[in-house]
């Protein structure tokens, strides 16, 4: 006996009940749950939807799905840090490294300079604005496209809501190792290397919080065959 | 089922060659496949299956296929050209860790 498309709602009402949010999970998990269903009502014909459903999700164990979410969480996190990795990666080959390269001299000649210590303050003053402001345009345009979309899925979740944390993450790293390594003068190679972090600082803010949410639509019908399949 | 720790560890491994002797699986199949063949002696869980199958996309050993079937979407799983290579390394792994269990139990057995 095949399940209908009530059931299979029913189905998608289930997991999201038990906290299953994404919808690219969620869409598994009904899969899953309609096989076993069949297979149960193959042994057993006269049982309920509700009750074949309910034997089908015992064998999930004692804590359900979310096992299951929390792995999910953890394997795309990978994927996300995965595709940030492969953005940043063009930004130390030709032509981008150039740019790269430049910055990095900048970042190097204005540490050695009189102004050294004026131009930290600036430097992570400018980027938390920026890294605030566009955190805030993400997220408040990711609230209007998920109210207008019945889908949420995990990826774009990522891209939208964690990017500026990330963004945040790096600048108190970064502050933490300015803090520790003063003064910057005295050490040449030291310089060096804090001007590539800065450098690697800043792209990767570009990355995740402009160029990733730019390419989001590419990047979800990477990640999700199904993407495309719901959104046309 | 007493023996699941046992089994647990060569999960990704099962998962592979699994893969690599059908064209593409869901998760269910997979289950399901496995029960046939060990005959009711191994039972992936649930819990257990769909997290690694999800690392072993993660990690780019697997892609993703989605079909409509019947009325639902279905997420079939393949090996990627990485994945493949890797279960060949996976499965001498898991024979060389057969081979060791048996001479630990059976001391008879001796190594080649």
């Amino acid at each position: 006996m095949e399940l209908s498309e009530r059931n299979i709602e029913n189905l998608y009402q289930f997991t999201r009940d038990h906290f299953v949010e994404y919808y690219d999970l969620q869409t598994e998990l009904v899969d899953h749950l309609a096989n076993d269903i069949e297979a149960i009502w193959e042994q057993e014909p006269n049982l309920s939807f509700v009750n074949a459903r309910e034997k089908a999700f015992k064998k999930f164990g004692v804590y359900g799905f979310s096992d299951v979410v929390i792995h999910r969480e953890r394997a795309m996190t990978k994927r996300y840090f995965k595709y940030l990795w492969r953005e940043l990666k063009i930004w130390f080959s030709l032509p981008k490294i150039i740019i790269t390269l430049a910055l990095s001299i900048c970042f190097y000649t204005l540490l050695v300079s009189q102004f050294s210590e004026y131009f930290i303050y600036i430097f992570y003053g400018i980027l938390a604005v920026w890294c605030t402001y566009k955190s805030f345009m993400l997220n408040r345009n990711f609230k209007k496209k998920s109210k207008a979309s019945k889908q949420k899925w995990l990826l774009e979740d990522l891209i939208f809501k964690q990017a500026g944390g990330f963004g945040m993450v790096l600048i108190y790293y970064n502050i933490n190792l300015l803090n520790s390594t003063t003064p910057l003068h005295q050490t040449k190679y030291l310089v060096i290397v804090i001007s590539v972090l800065l450098s690697v600082t800043c792209l990767l803010a570009y990355i995740s919080l402009e160029l990733i949410p730019k390419k989001s639509e590419e990047l979800l019908e990477e990640t999700y065959p199904e993407y495309h399949l719901q959104t046309t | 089922m007493g023996n699941a720790k046992l089994y647990k560890g060569s999960l990704s491994t099962i998962i592979l060659k699994l893969l690599n002797e059908h064209e593409k699986m869901y998760g269910y199949e997979i289950t399901q496949k496995v029960k046939e063949i060990t005959k009711g002696e191994l039972k992936i869980t649930e819990g257990a299956l769909y997290p690694s199958l999800h690392k072993l996309e993660a990690e780019g050993l697997l892609e993703v296929e989605v079909l409509k079937v019947d009325n639902r979407l279905r997420k079939y799983y393949k090996l990627t050209e990485q994945g493949t290579q890797e279960t060949v390394n996976k499965l001498e792994e898991l024979e060389r860790y057969i081979k060791t269990m048996r001479a630990l139990v059976n001391p008879e057995f001796r190594f080649d």
